[in-house]
């Protein structure tokens, strides 16, 4: 798990430009599953069980991760971006990225601490302070290495902190991306629709498609999740906590989730021994915001990962949790 | 001498204000090439001499320490309280990579940020007062391999750009370093001085390290090299020099205008590229100090540009090294000050 989710997480693909990622999830589960591409780059995967399901159920996890895009380049060769997703600017600043197809190493400054005012250095930065600078001179030198519209990915590796935490960019979702590859790989009691999807971060745009295609009676969300259990936030503010399993949600600002579902995944998770916790604000909101209202509605659940200081080049989460949300979800995906 | 090479090797080495040891010595090897006698003295100050029997000595300068942290504090879950050592860009510091460094090895950590449903509005900057070191270690076990006082440092591996340009944490003074090793390879034995070297310590958080190293060096002159602005989206354009057009040379009231003079003067003759930085007092240097070391010191300050100053992502043009290498050799030959 720690490996495949390494991999994905190292691939660059933001909203919109997720085929690297679909070309690396196809070649995993190519001969383990019956699968087409849509036409928006979702990919929709049919895996036959030993059973037919009474009820049709959908399993998902979005591909793309926040990001940046050139939007225009100034004379000085640096280039202005916009935020592809919800990325907060301390996120951008002072940290470095690729640019574009030919993957163009770039920093991403802005005008040094010493030459700022006061009052200003108390402000988050504007996006329109920053910009990325990639080494170019001038605009025309810069201009043969990048162009408008080209997407701008976090350098950043993936590193293994402590005993059990691993630290990388876009765990959010290729964390959902590696539990599908992993089920799809293994043998499944029913049969069970996967869908990998494109534009989480910039709309939820890719599910909208995918869940109408489909027409699924149930769903089931694979996500990753802010986890704020860090000095200063106590109490509710945590939202959940690392180490103590999966995160199954009742509410959040996209969906009133199924109850029938959440009380089956705590039930599951008591008898099965598995940690399992609920989210303690009401924040955040992912793709089943799409998918319980597709067609005539759809009966949907989410299982995230808590994850510390998410869309950011720093993301962190605990390889406990993998293990025990990969647990949770396999049962559910049993019995639902 | 490959100076992008050197350059790597000596931004890749910790030297944390008041913990340069490490800097240090990969600053001394490298100095140990064009001086005999180099040594590391118990600050991590590094002092090297060259003496040609002239009548004045000089003394080139660059600092060698980086701004970083310091943990103060271990919390009961293991996460690590810090300040800032030296002067730290606070709104850049969420999800920032770092090392600590561990008696026991360096220990990879995140710098914690804090999500916008406890931060309080979005025009308020991150308060460093809320971050923390995050390194997945319980408090036992940080506490256990973590002192109080331990350095943290930006984790970043240089790393080249386009052109000749390069990025990384404490390219703010390695610059400076290599710009004299290149100084000193140039100017070979045409001195017109003797010369000293220091490589000085503790300059972020008061240029502790030049008051020992130009009181011991006790010289008749000496210039300071660090590095100042670049131009730079948000920069003030009319208060930045420009990246690849040559070294800084400073005038101000507190350094020598003759020897300002003299670098402009030198600068033409040889046609160097540079550019001039006026600044009207104290210039934020090791020369504040050196200049008014035991009975004052003629003090120059030569200054190479770069962009992103005291962030984990300085950016530097090799050009600019060069040149600012060339002049200062240029410099060291004339000898008629």
């Amino acid at each position: 798990m720690k490996e495949l989710l390494k991999e994905l997480c190292l691939l660059d693909g933001i909203s919109g430009d997720e085929q690297r990622v679909r070309e690396y999830i196809l070649d995993k589960i190519k001969g383990f599953c019956e699968y087409s591409v849509d036409n928006l780059g979702n990919i929709i995967a049919f895996k036959k069980g030993k059973n037919k399901r009474d009820k049709k159920l959908m399993v998902s996890a979005h591909m793309d991760e926040v990001g940046l895009i050139v939007t225009s380049v100034n004379d000085d060769g640096s280039l202005n971006v916009d935020t592809v997703g919800g990325i907060e600017t301390s996120a951008i600043i002072g940290k470095r990225v690729f640019v574009g197809e030919k993957r163009i190493s770039g920093v991403v400054g802005s005008a040094a601490i010493h030459n700022i005012s006061k009052e200003d250095r108390k402000k988050a930065p504007k996006l329109s302070d920053l910009s990325v600078d990639i080494g170019a001179p001038d605009k025309n030198e810069a201009l043969k290495y990048v162009s408008v519209g080209e997407c701008v990915t976090f350098d950043s590796d993936f590193t293994e902190l402590g005993d059990n935490k691993i630290k990388a960019k876009a765990i959010d979702d290729r964390f959902g991306c590696a539990v599908m590859i992993k089920l799809i790989q293994s043998e499944l009691d029913f049969d069970t629709f996967f869908a990998f999807l494109v534009q989480e971060e910039v709309g939820l745009r890719g599910a909208k498609a995918a869940a109408y295609s489909i027409a699924p009676d149930a769903a089931l969300v694979i996500e990753a999740t802010t986890a704020c259990d860090i000095p200063g936030a106590e109490e509710e503010k945590r939202v959940c906590v690392q180490g103590m399993g999966p995160v199954v949600s009742f509410m959040d600002r996209s969906t009133i989730y199924s109850k029938e579902l959440y009380s089956l995944a705590f039930e599951i998770a008591n008898e099965k021994g598995i940690l399992c916790q609920t989210k303690t604000m009401i924040a955040g909101g992912n793709d089943a915001g799409a998918i319980h209202t597709a067609r005539g509605g759809v009966k949907t659940l989410a299982v995230s990962l808590p994850c510390r200081y998410i869309h950011s080049p720093s993301s962190v989460a605990d390889m406990r949790d993998l293990e025990s949300s990969y647990e949770l979800i396999k049962q559910l995906v049993q019995r639902i | 001498m490959d100076i992008k090479k050197t350059l790597i090797e000596l931004c890749s080495a910790y030297g944390v204000s008041g913990d340069e040891f490490s800097a240090s010595d990969v600053a001394k090897k490298y100095l140990s090439k064009y001086m005999t006698k180099v040594t590391v003295d118990g600050f991590g100050n590094v002092y090297g001499d060259m003496n040609f029997g002239r009548k004045k000595r000089i003394l080139l300068d660059a600092h060698i320490d980086q701004i970083g942290f310091i943990i103060n504090y271990v919390t009961e879950d293991g996460f690590l309280k810090f300040s800032p050592v030296g002067g730290v860009d606070t709104r850049l510091l969420p999800a920032q990579k770092v090392y600590v460094i561990s008696p026991n090895g360096d220990i990879s950590g995140v710098i914690t940020s804090v999500p916008p449903h406890i931060s309080k509005g979005d025009e308020k900057a991150t308060n460093i007062d809320d971050l923390y070191i995050d390194t997945g270690l319980d408090g036992d076990t940080a506490k256990r391999n973590i002192p109080l006082g331990t350095r943290a440092v930006f984790c970043a591996e240089p790393k080249e750009l386009l052109g000749d340009r390069i990025t990384s944490p404490a390219i703010d003074d390695r610059a400076g370093v290599v710009t004299i090793l290149r100084a000193l390879e140039l100017v070979g034995k045409d001195s017109g001085y003797d010369i000293s070297v220091a490589f000085s310590c503790m300059e972020e958080t008061g240029e502790s390290g030049a008051k020992m190293t130009s009181y011991n060096a006790e010289c008749d002159l000496a210039i300071a090299v660090d590095v100042s602005f670049a131009n730079a989206k948000g920069e003030d354009k009319n208060k930045c020099g420009e990246m690849g057009k040559g070294a800084m040379i400073g005038i101000s009231p507190t350094l020598s205008k003759e020897m300002s003079k003299a670098l402009i003067k030198l600068a033409e003759k040889n046609n160097i590229p540079y550019q001039t930085e006026v600044m009207s007092g104290e210039t934020g240097t090791d020369a504040d100090a050196i200049g008014v070391s035991r009975s004052g010191v003629m003090t120059a300050t030569v200054s190479v540009p770069i962009k992103y100053m005291h962030t984990p992502v300085e950016v530097v043009s090799v050009s600019d090294i060069e040149n600012s290498a060339r002049l200062i050799a240029e410099f060291l030959k004339d000898g008629t000050i």
